[in-house]
């Protein structure tokens, strides 16, 4: 089936590491094979559009949407990927941005799943972690999005406007919820977080670069302080 | 000329996006499996991969849901299958539309126009593929360069772990105080439920704790989302 890869140096990895390595591989086979899949279909879509049931609006027109759709998006297929990777590992990122959503239902659904486990973004419990959670929370997200489009959708409309309307404090909700478990753990990294986030919305910062700029400050903040912490530890 | 109305709903386009969201669910499935395998050599029981995947599934709730209230909007532009197959993998509403918009746009028309011609619809379509390939192909290509430089980033020993534990978890709060400092940039209703959200959390699971009431701790994300919604449907 897959080939394994190792790329650690030591001379007899051990038969968990060796299992968790197979778990890569795996997560490497069928995230791309699923991934390849879908960009078949994606662009199978258009082209029949297009030569199948023939209202081709002609590729100076593609591409001149693509452009200038591209101009806004095009940084954020690079930045997003290497941002959460960190967070989400290998399996986590072939189905996070495959499902899509990440920032509001993704991660936050990772993030409560590792606390009441006990287990830290980044290690390997984590990263197993937020595999099922967030494959639980896909599953639910794409069932979900079936049946309304199937049927439901007037129910949703027939939803009083009030009620619709406060489906817009999801987000706050969510994000408030998610860093105060955090803030519990790390409280200054918290406030640190909050505020370039605050900088980042509302500061001179272009909006392709918020994130990055976010993750990456949150990160040199956490090293430097960890530095000055084991730095008094060891004088 | 045809309008797009007449062939939004093609069963070919039904079909494809139905593979599209059939793909979806069934990588979910395949990671389900591949991590119960591996779970007990990362210290996980049972017990616990059941309690992570029933905390996922919940707290997905109110956010699929969001989605999808926003997602719905998105139907009356360009028909339910694709909406349907643009929801289903990356991308949102939100940047789903200006997609179909600037590709509207680049054949002359306009998205919610009645007479929005099958040819602009297609130039529409074929933005948003395109355009939500990027991420995509990025992911296939990349992730596994990334999966490299981590395992040799760890594979020294030492302290190296912990420090990119360290890393990992600020990465976390990170896109979160990102997330949170978008919404009080948003206005007064969404700093009030950020905060709110912020002070709720923390009592739940200390109840949790206190009381030994695991299921609480499930549910603390859709209780802390349903309590923000309550407070916002006051507030508006």
């Amino acid at each position: 089936m897959v080939v394994l890869e190792r790329h650690t140096t030591d001379a007899s990895p051990t038969k968990s590491e060796e299992n968790f390595a197979t778990f890569h591989s795996q997560a490497h086979f069928w995230g791309r094979l699923t991934i390849w899949s879908v960009i078949i279909c994606t662009i199978a879509l258009p082209l029949y559009l297009s030569f199948g049931l023939g209202y081709h609006p002609g590729w100076s027109v593609i591409l001149t949407g693509f452009l200038s759709y591209g101009a806004v998006v095009s940084i954020i297929w690079f930045v997003e990927p290497i941002s959460y990777y960190p967070i989400l590992g290998v399996s986590g990122t072939y189905l996070a941005f495959l499902t899509g959503n990440i920032g509001n239902m993704c991660l936050p659904s990772a993030s409560i799943a590792q606390s009441i486990v006990k287990a830290e973004p980044g290690t390997r419990k984590g990263e197993v972690t937020a595999t099922l959670a967030i494959s639980a929370a896909s599953i639910v997200n794409t069932t979900m999005l079936i049946a309304v489009i199937l049927g439901g959708s007037y129910l949703i409309n027939a939803l009083p406007e009030s009620i619709r309307a406060s489906f817009s404090f999801v987000l706050p909700a969510i994000f408030g919820g998610v860093l105060a478990q955090f803030a519990l753990k790390k409280p200054v990294w918290g406030i640190g977080a909050i505020g370039l986030g605050i900088f980042a919305a509302l500061g001179p910062v272009p909006p392709s670069f918020q994130t990055f700029i976010c993750i990456a400050g949150t990160v040199l903040f956490a090293v430097i302080l960890e530095k000055m912490k084991a730095g008094e530890q060891a004088s | 000329m045809n309008l797009a109305s007449e062939i939004m709903d093609h069963p070919i386009l039904w079909v494809i996006a139905f593979v599209v969201v059939l793909i979806v669910i069934f990588q979910a499935i395949v990671f389900i499996r591949i991590s119960k395998k591996v779970a007990p050599e990362v210290g996980l029981t049972n017990k616990e991969v059941t309690s992570i995947i029933r905390t996922g599934a919940i707290s997905s709730l109110g956010p699929s849901f969001a989605i999808i209230i926003v997602a719905i909007s998105l139907i009356t532009l360009i028909g339910e299958p694709t909406t349907m197959m643009r929801i289903g993998i990356v991308g949102s509403a939100p940047i789903e539309t200006v997609g179909a918009s600037l590709g509207a746009e680049a054949a002359g028309e306009q998205l919610s126009d009645k007479n929005f011609s099958a040819q602009a619809f297609t130039a529409a379509v074929w933005t948003m593929c395109l355009g939500g390939m990027g991420w995509l192909i990025v992911t296939t290509l990349f992730t596994k360069s990334l999966g490299r430089l981590q395992s040799k980033l760890t594979s020294g020993g030492g302290n190296r772990a912990k420090w990119l534990s360290v890393i990992s978890t600020a990465a976390m709060i990170g896109a979160f105080g990102y997330f949170g400092g978008g919404q009080i940039a948003k206005g007064m209703n969404e700093t009030i439920i950020f905060i709110v959200a912020l002070l709720v959390m923390p009592v739940i699971m200390w109840a949790a704790q206190r009381f030994n009431q695991n299921w609480l701790r499930e549910w603390s994300l859709g209780l802390v989302i349903l309590i923000g919604m309550s407070v916002g449907y006051f507030l508006i």
